[in-house]
């Protein structure tokens, strides 16, 4: 199964239809147009942006489904059950009728700005899941700095955030939107520092090298500093509880999304979403190995078709569950609380968690210089 | 130290340690995550019910007693229940009613010249505060536990007596609310000197306690001008009477009133 990837998937499906198209044209003048080999890679990679574009949008769904449930567990409660098999399809029903939905734009709201803001926010959450390898045959994105390119697409949400608040000629949108700006560029800085220890250690952009790096440990062990710190700072990245301050639903009415309704807000909501898939995913990029499983993991689990997905969704999933967790436990914190655990608590301890990566790397005391071998992360 | 400054860890506040401050709500989350994989509190209403079984001695009324099979909630009240036979129409339901949503209809089956008139309750008003049943003094009129009333047609929530009647057949459980009278409850008093005796009272007394007894006609002196009336006057047995004040309302003349006057 190692030489099917996604990307030969979907060439021999747009190959396969072209001919099928050609044989019903009788081999004509325009049978010969359609199996043109730029024609053939066209459709090709229409079909792998149809794949990722389903992947992303049916794990983002599913994805609220499970916040749903867990959070029901969390709360003594059972969450979605009554549309599909535990409520499984609640959400797709919900994504219909918001669909469905007239949208309205506030009086004297910039018409560009207003929708502008929201689908470029989309367009570019759904980008970094188009750059994220999922497994050896999932690898769209193989490029050498990869990582940097997906961190640098996750950052351009504020700015697209503060034009649809600002668009929308409210004073609670606006304030939402000032809010998500600065928290979003104050733990900017902690998070790309922790990325930073994973670059020094793996010695690569490149998410597939990284991946390729933990084979044998996971960096979550000797990098556990620079874990806490993405994991607080991705919270904060994607406004999830504690710090959706943005949204504070008590004191900005929806926060940036105020004004909006219908497709645009489900833009909002399947994006934060998306974002929160991309930001678990990340940790399991970068810290939890990916696709690949411990040694004492019997090979019958990692070796049946499409283990590698399998286990890497699995590992998202899990870490997924933390954040709902962490929503479930903690309460909303202060902007001034936000801002100084960010630059007084995440910045110097992700500078530590780089110092600490320069160390390990320095005096080779690591399993892969045969330092300290220990099997699986 | 003294001992009035130093703090022992139970009493210091939660924030003074921030790590304890994120790990202690989420041990507690996940405690309740844990407790509730197995059953989470809800239940889960249409497909389960608390009076199941499976929820005896889970749920406890306020009493401390448990709920079980077809066992009626402390005070509990659903839809009423209308013994229409033992009904004596006498309107203390509708009187009680402080939403107004009884209304007293002709049942079949009555004397022809006073036809028999049983509550109508509309469930659109009704807040089942169960002062009706408290004020009926046959107890024909009680409260069950069906609380599932919902219906798409405004028309079906009136229910008529004979729907009432069809509840009371059905052997729900029943709740019959009957608080304590006083000792000294008021009764039906006469002012003799109005009272005509014309029967009105004694003809519509529900529970015909009201019986009309001579009185002498006086002795004036001939040709004085006695008053045109039928020499008779209403005697109210107390013991039978329930207080639903009917003879108050149809006496022409205003000479029966409440009174404590032994």
């Amino acid at each position: 199964m190692s030489t099917v990837t996604l990307y030969s998937v979907s060439y021999d499906l747009a190959h396969d239809l072209l001919f099928l198209l050609g044989w019903i044209l009788h081999y004509g003048p325009a049978a010969a147009a359609v199996e043109n080999p730029n024609v053939v890679t066209g459709l090709g990679v229409l079909i792998f942006a149809a794949i990722l574009l389903a992947a992303s949008m049916l794990n983002t769904i599913v994805l609220i489904w499970y916040e749903r449930k867990l959070l029901g567990r969390f709360m003594d409660r059972r969450g979605a059950m009554h549309v599909g098999y535990a409520g499984l399809l609640q959400n797709f029903a919900d994504g219909l009728k918001l669909f469905r939905k007239h949208t309205t734009q506030p009086a004297e709201a910039d018409h560009v700005g207003f929708y502008f803001g929201p689908t470029a926010y989309m367009v570019s959450s759904l980008v970094i899941f188009g750059i994220l390898p999922i497994s050896t045959g999932w690898n769209s994105g193989a490029l050498p700095l990869s990582l940097l390119l997906a961190l640098v697409v996750f950052s351009f949400a504020p700015l697209f955030i503060f034009v649809s608040a600002w668009s929308s000629n409210n004073k609670y949108s606006l304030m939402g939107g000032l809010r998500s700006a600065a928290q979003m560029i104050a733990y900017e800085v902690p998070l790309l520092l922790a990325v930073v220890a994973v670059v020094v250690v793996a010695g690569s952009f490149s998410l597939t090298t990284i991946v390729y790096e933990q084979q044998n440990y996971w960096f979550w062990g000797p990098l556990v500093v620079a874990l806490v710190v993405f994991v607080a700072a991705m919270l904060a990245e994607m406004e999830r509880i504690p710090f959706d301050l943005p949204e504070a639903e008590a004191e900005l009415v929806e926060g940036w999304n105020t004004e909006y309704g219908g497709m645009l807000f489900a833009f909002f909501m399947l994006a934060d979403y998306l974002r929160a898939l991309v930001g678990s995913i990340l940790i399991v990029l970068l810290f939890l190995g990916g696709w690949t499983m411990p040694g004492w993991v019997p090979s019958a689990a990692t070796s049946f078709p499409l283990a590698g997905i399998f286990w890497f969704m699995l590992k998202t999933y899990l870490v997924f569950g933390l954040f709902v967790w962490v929503r479930a436990s903690l309460p909303r914190v202060r902007t001034d609380q936000l801002l100084r655990v960010g630059w007084n608590r995440l910045i110097p301890l992700s500078l530590l968690s780089v110092f600490l990566a320069a160390a390990l790397v320095s005096v080779r005391c690591l399993p892969v210089f045969g330092c300290v071998p220990s099997p699986g992360g | 130290m003294t001992d009035g400054t130093a703090g022992t860890a139970a009493t210091q506040a939660p924030e003074e340690n921030p790590v304890l401050y994120v790990a202690r709500p989420m041990a507690t989350a996940a405690r309740q995550f844990v407790k509730s994989l197995v059953r989470p509190s809800t239940i889960v209403y249409p497909y389960e019910r608390l009076e199941d079984p499976r929820f005896r001695g889970e749920v406890a009324v306020a009493s401390g007693k448990p709920i079980g099979v077809g066992a009626v909630w402390d005070n509990y009240r659903g839809v009423h229940a209308l013994n229409i036979a033992t009904c004596i129409s006498c309107n203390l339901c509708a009187f009680s009613c402080p939403d107004l949503c009884i209304e007293m209809v002709t049942v079949p089956g009555g004397d022809p010249k006073h036809p028999k008139k049983c509550p109508q309750i509309d469930y659109g008003k009704c807040s089942y505060c169960g002062f009706c049943s408290d004020a009926c003094p046959e107890g024909c009129l009680t409260m069950t536990t069906r609380y599932e009333l919902s219906t798409p047609k405004r028309s079906e929530m009136v229910y008529s007596p004979q729907k009432l009647n069809e509840v009371f057949r059905s052997k729900l459980p029943m709740n019959p609310i009957r608080l304590e009278r006083p000792e000294n409850e008021d009764r039906i008093l006469l002012d003799p000197p109005l009272c005509i005796g014309c029967n009105a009272c004694a003809r519509d007394c529900p529970t015909a306690c009201i019986t009309m007894l001579d009185v002498p006609k006086p002795e004036g002196k001939p040709g004085a001008k006695l008053p045109k009336r039928i020499w008779k006057e209403p005697v109210v047995n107390d013991s039978d009477c329930v207080r639903c004040g009917t003879c108050i309302s149809v006496c022409p003349k205003e000479c029966l009133f409440w009174g404590s006057r032994p």
